[in-house]
């Protein structure tokens, strides 16, 4: 049977940063899934159910984070599957470890990003190591045939776009795009005793590169040349601000997708953004 | 779809209703324990303090394994007035060696932990779950309640109402009269972060050694009093409050509290703590003559529900007591599971339990306590004439000769607004209260 499933990622949704030093402390009884995972699932049910397909929920992360699969599974997900690892992995890697366990899936649904300084990429790596088509950060998903569906995404100016996806794909919702069902009571207390599937992720030693060190986020500041001093206030406040200064005016191309992503990244190389 | 069915359903996952589902497990019966918060505990609000001799039968070897922050050694009552401040201040290394007396906890840690208990005698924790209302037969029978979930009805033989304070299933069942706002409190607390470091030195202590300060006097003109315990890191700090004292005054409670920390008293153990939290909850206070009628035909009623809280001047508790009745409930809901009869004269048997023990023999005999407490004398009177009697039996007045303790005693009288009938009368209450 073809399966629609859901990524979702155990995470704390209340954790407390520390101003000075951006140590995060995390507790796992305000631990669960972000509003944009808990629109996936529902997404993922409504899929399930449009077409008759088995619903699928799956996680990477340490043990304590079955509580998102249960939750899930009350909700109606017919299964639910954890796959072993530790819960700080880089996004690479955390979608290198859940494609094993999705690799027979049609249509997978995420949550656009994850609370903890999420970046929404996992999705995109995912639909990468999958080969799969991907549609990021969707508002609203309409059926539009067996296995296909219209998703639709916000452009800038208050504008949407509509994307018409087929399976094989992944599509990342935000999380206001639909509101998890109220699970039953029945479902509660089947999910509470319901089997779940273990797979083997990476090793726990395996980070993955990653962090070279931890700290709050600090970008580097913009180091400006001091004023002439024999210029008179005004303008040496003027030239540390930089008001009334000329400067290039907003362009803008139509060009082609390929094209237009040259275009960006020889700008920013312009500006000295990234590798040269 | 049919409703899910239990031997007994338990309503609300804080120290009363997990006592009642461990009970109920423990005998082989099938318990259903609802909780309306994430997980046991979500609301971390009583004043802090476990009296733990009720859980030496139900959990032996408590001590070992409950999640505790401090072990309570050192308790002190302080009567105050803006200025002035009187203590009596008590420690001991008994009560830091098992089987302890006291100890400060989370109650996000503290509930859980009994709530697992029932979970692994084989209870059924459901959270996230609202009971809406009762199921009843047409005789009036409770059979069950509704939840806020699809297909949330549960039946079960008998229902233990432990759902906190202002009960809307007692209620809902009839046990409980026309609240009067008279018997309630209000609780508030902040928790104040501290190194634990600094906390041992303003305090005192050491290693996991904690204090308890009670505080009367601290709450202006609303009649109530206040509280101060030691966590690990934080510190507890709040005040409790008459409703309708609070009601007149027109003030908010957390100024109330904003007074009481800038008491020059209290001022230095708190300054520089960082507020990590602030809640607020009702108290029944209303003692042995407000309680509920405590069974009825298919339910119980145990802990806030029952309105067991004991507040008598030295003696504030609460969990002791919700675990005590919630015990007695689980274990009076077995008994009557297994001879198959959970009707009103099977379950009355609750209230005999309660008082044979300390439940119910305790609110008997402190019945009075509660409004001679918070009567006007002794909120305000009575702390300023002792405050005062004392700073002038202290203050040196040479060259003039010194007082004389009558002489003192006297003026102070006067000063307070008290009489010698006053004092007699009340020395005759608390006589009859405390005696």
């Amino acid at each position: 049977m073809p399966t629609v499933a859901a990524a979702v990622k155990w995470v704390d949704r209340r954790p407390e940063v520390d101003p000075l030093t951006g140590a995060v402390t995390t507790d796992a009884r305000t631990s669960g899934m972000s509003e944009a995972d808990r629109a996936a699932v529902e997404w993922a049910l409504r899929l399930g159910e449009r077409w008759s397909w088995e619903t699928l929920v799956v996680t990477a992360g340490p043990p304590i984070a079955e509580s998102v699969l249960r939750d899930s599974l009350a909700a109606g997900v017919d299964r639910a599957v954890r796959v072993d690892c530790r819960a700080d992995l880089p996004s690479p890697r955390v979608a290198a470890a859940l494609a094993p366990a999705l690799s027979a899936v049609d249509v997978v649904v995420c949550g656009d990003w994850s609370l903890d300084r999420g970046s929404g990429s996992v999705p995109a790596f995912l639909a990468a190591d999958l080969g799969a088509a991907q549609a990021l950060g969707v508002v609203a998903i309409e059926p539009a045939g067996p296995a296909i569906v219209d998703a639709e995404r916000r452009l800038d100016g208050g504008r949407r776009e509509r994307l018409r996806v087929t399976a094989p794909a992944v599509i990342s919702v935000e999380g206001a795009s639909a509101r998890l069902r109220r699970a039953s009571l029945s479902g509660v207390r089947a999910a509470q005793r319901a089997p779940l599937t273990t797979m083997a992720g990476p090793e726990n030693g395996d980070h993955g590169g990653g962090a070279l060190r931890r700290g709050p986020l600090r970008p580097r500041p913009k180091v400006l040349p001091p004023p002439d001093p024999s210029l008179p206030p005004r303008d040496r406040i003027l030239a540390l601000t930089g008001s009334l200064v000329e400067r290039t005016p907003p362009q803008r191309w139509a060009l082609e997708p390929s094209q237009a992503a040259e275009r960006i990244i020889d700008q920013l190389r312009a500006w000295g953004v990234g590798a040269q | 779809m049919s409703p899910q069915t239990f031997d007994a359903v338990v309503v609300g996952a804080g120290p009363a209703g997990s006592a009642a589902a461990l009970e109920i497990a423990r005998a082989g019966r099938s318990v259903a324990l609802i909780e309306r918060g994430p997980f046991p505990g979500a609301k971390n609000m009583f004043g802090g303090v476990v009296y733990g001799r009720i859980l030496d039968t139900l959990v032996p070897g408590w001590w070992e394994q409950a999640p505790v922050q401090r072990w309570v050694t050192r308790r002190a009552t302080m009567v105050m007035t803006p200025t002035q401040a009187l203590t009596i201040d008590y420690r001991t290394d008994s009560w830091s060696r098992p089987p302890y007396n006291g100890a400060t906890v989370y109650r996000a840690d503290f509930d859980p932990w009994l709530a697992g208990l029932a979970q692994d005698a084989g209870a059924e924790l459901i959270c996230s779950t609202t009971v809406t209302g009762l199921i009843r037969e047409a005789s009036g029978r409770v059979r069950g309640v509704r939840t806020d979930r699809p297909d949330g009805e549960i039946t079960a033989q008998v229902v233990l109402a432990c759902d906190g304070v202002n009960s809307f299933l007692a209620k809902e069942a009839g046990l409980y009269p026309h609240a009067d706002p008279g018997h309630f409190t209000l609780g508030v607390k902040e928790v104040l972060a501290l190194p634990r470091e600094e906390i041992d030195t303003r305090f005192g202590l050491s290693g996991l050694e904690g204090a308890d300060f009670e505080i009367m006097g601290c709450t202006g003109d609303i009649p109530g009093g206040g509280f101060l315990y030691t966590n690990l890191d934080t510190l507890s700090v709040g005040v409790v409050l008459r409703l309708t004292g609070l009601t007149k005054s027109g003030r908010r409670p957390e100024e109330v509290i904003a007074g009481m920390k800038s008491h020059p008293v209290i001022a230095p153990l708190v300054a520089g703590a960082e507020l990590k939290e602030y809640s607020g909850h009702l108290i029944p206070e209303g003692g042995y003559d407000a309680m509920p009628q405590l069974s009825g035909d298919g339910i119980l009623v145990a802990g806030d529900a029952a309105a067991l809280t004991l507040a008598a001047g030295i003696w504030l508790e609460g969990v002791n007591f919700a675990i005590g009745s919630g015990a007695a409930a689980g274990a009076t809901a077995a008994d009557a599971l297994a001879k198959g009869d959970t009707g009103p004269a099977a379950l009355s048997a609750y209230r005999r339990r309660l008082e044979g023990n300390f439940v119910l023999a305790d609110h008997r005999k402190l019945r009075r306590a509660p409004d001679f407490i918070l009567s006007e004398r002794v909120q305000h009177r009575y702390p300023a004439m002792v405050c005062g009697l004392v700073e002038d039996l202290y203050t040196v007045t040479n060259p003039q000769p010194k007082p004389g303790g009558l002489r003192a005693a006297r003026r102070q009288m006067r000063k307070a607004g008290v009489t010698l009938w006053d004092l007699a009368r009340d020395g005759w209450t608390a006589w009859r209260t405390f005696g």
